[in-house]
């Protein structure tokens, strides 16, 4: 018998987590019940946050984005200001699983199941989000990426819950998210890729690279910013920094793709997505079409 | 616990544990075998259907999240007479072979219709695309979709 909670409250859902050691938060169910079903996790106790009102919907308050836990990827991808301000973020959100799935599944849930190929890192990263954390003693504050510990692993404490998202999105900043995969639909990323890039002008003024699925974390791949930093947009310097982040990478082989041909595809995508981030960034390349609907429809290069 | 929901119009009150999916509930519970049991680990969509008008895969719904909730099946969507545009399109297209997708296809495929996509074959293959079919080869599903978004727009 697995126990299920019902919390109005996040304190209510705090006070539970403490109290019943070993308790789950469900969120969409679309990890915790899979991982239930294929005996990847046993717990006698979920702790269902989906009363939790006041951890869903996304707020824009000046450049400050914040979008909560619970809201779900399929309101992350049809979100049109998100799309305006933040490109890469909903861009990932379209292409994470089926509708289904994205209906169900959620920010928080996304990013605390921590599977180094989850699509919502990556963009999130390049746009330097910070998580809000509630906690029994209190809330903090963190950078996303020191949120991951490891594949599947989160350095929240016991009794912890990921309560929102937080990360400036100016107007002056253009970001994208690719991804290769082995079928185009449903299918995990093998390389993540989000590029963000800010410009004053047509000079960049800042640029950073998060990669997916090729570490035991998402991270931020160092040095692209000295790079790329202070002058206007240099194919050679971004072909170096795709060829920096194939050496930060350190992917497994498996049925999607080997090592090498995984570092091969970072090499490849990350000077693509520099490129349509600045395009972005300067306003000279269409977010793509967006629609309510189907999210954001990339018009061709 | 105890939950109530409305499922296909009927009002329905049952005690679930937390393991229960939405597909458990329906088909054994209820008797409403019409919502395939597929996969059980939502990928291939056959446990389509929808909660408060959007699609889910009932498969990996938890009951216990349903407390006050609208559910529609493929039996909710059928009329007392005769069959839903989607439905007869699917007829007339040759849309469904051996049958085992239909139901969750033309679940999802109502909620993609309904959300206003233009009939547009990208549109309806990125919104299908959580739904697998083995017989098909899909291309006859799209074309009974397309035609449902022409109907419905003319
Ligand atoms: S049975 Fe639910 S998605 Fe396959
Ligand atoms: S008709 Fe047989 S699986 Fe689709």
């Amino acid at each position: 018998m697995v126990e299920v909670l019902i919390p109005g409250t996040l304190a209510e859902a705090l006070g539970m987590l403490a109290d019943r050691e070993g308790a789950v938060p469900l969120a969409g169910g679309t990890d915790v019940l899979l991982d239930m079903r294929t005996g990847r996790s046993d717990p006698t106790v979920l702790v269902d946050m989906s009363r939790l009102d006041g951890l869903r919907g996304v707020g824009i308050d000046g450049d400050l984005v914040t979008i909560g836990a619970m809201t779900s990827i399929r309101t992350i991808e049809r979100d049109a200001e998100l799309a305006a301000r933040s490109t890469a973020v909903p861009e990932a959100a379209h292409v994470l699983g089926s509708v289904q799935i994205r209906v169900m599944a959620t920010l928080g849930g996304n990013l605390c199941h921590a599977t180094p190929s989850a699509e919502m890192p990556p963009p999130l990263l390049v746009h330097g989000a910070e998580v809000d954390i509630a906690g029994p003693d209190g809330g903090r504050t963190v950078p996303l990426a020191d949120l991951f510990a490891g594949p599947g692993a989160t350095t929240l404490d016991p009794g912890e819950l990921v309560a929102a998202v937080r990360y400036p999105a100016p107007s002056n900043l253009g970001s994208c998210y690719l991804r290769q995969t082995v079928r185009w639909s449903m299918d995990l990323a093998g390389v993540g890729v989000a590029a963000s890039v800010a410009v004053d002008g047509d000079r960049i003024t800042t640029a950073t690279v998060a990669l997916g699925a090729v570490a035991p974390t998402p991270f931020v791949v160092g040095g692209v910013a000295d790079l790329m930093a202070d002058d206007p947009w240099d194919p050679e310097r971004a072909g170096e920094a795709g060829r920096m982040a194939a050496a930060a990478s350190s992917p497994i082989s498996d049925a999607r793709g080997s090592a090498d041909y995984r570092c091969s595809v970072v090499a490849a995508l990350v000077p693509r997505a520099l490129g349509i981030a600045y395009r972005r960034a300067i306003g000279g390349w269409p977010v793509g079409r967006f629609s309510p609907t189907n999210g954001l429809v990339e018009e061709p290069a | 616990m105890r939950i109530e929901l409305m499922v296909n119009g009927d009002p329905v009150s049952r005690l679930v544990e937390g393991s229960e999916s939405l597909l458990d509930l329906l088909r054994n519970d209820l008797g409403l075998v019409g919502t395939k049991w597929g996969c059980l680990t939502g990928d291939c969509g056959a446990c389509t259907v929808l909660v408060n008008s959007e699609p889910v895969v009932s498969c990996l719904k938890a009951c216990a999240q349903l407390d006050g909730s609208t559910v529609t099946t493929i039996e909710g969507l059928t009329p007392t007479h005769g069959l839903s545009d989607l439905q007869q399109a699917f007829v007339d297209h040759f849309a469904t072979q051996c049958g085992f997708c239909t139901p969750g296809m033309i679940m999802a495929a109502e909620a993609l219709v309904n959300s206003g996509v233009p009939a547009d074959e990208a549109a309806i293959r990125e919104g299908l695309s959580g739904n697998l079919c083995r017989c098909t080869g899909y291309n006859k599903i799209v074309d009974a979709v397309m035609s449902v978004i022409e109907q419905r727009n003319a």
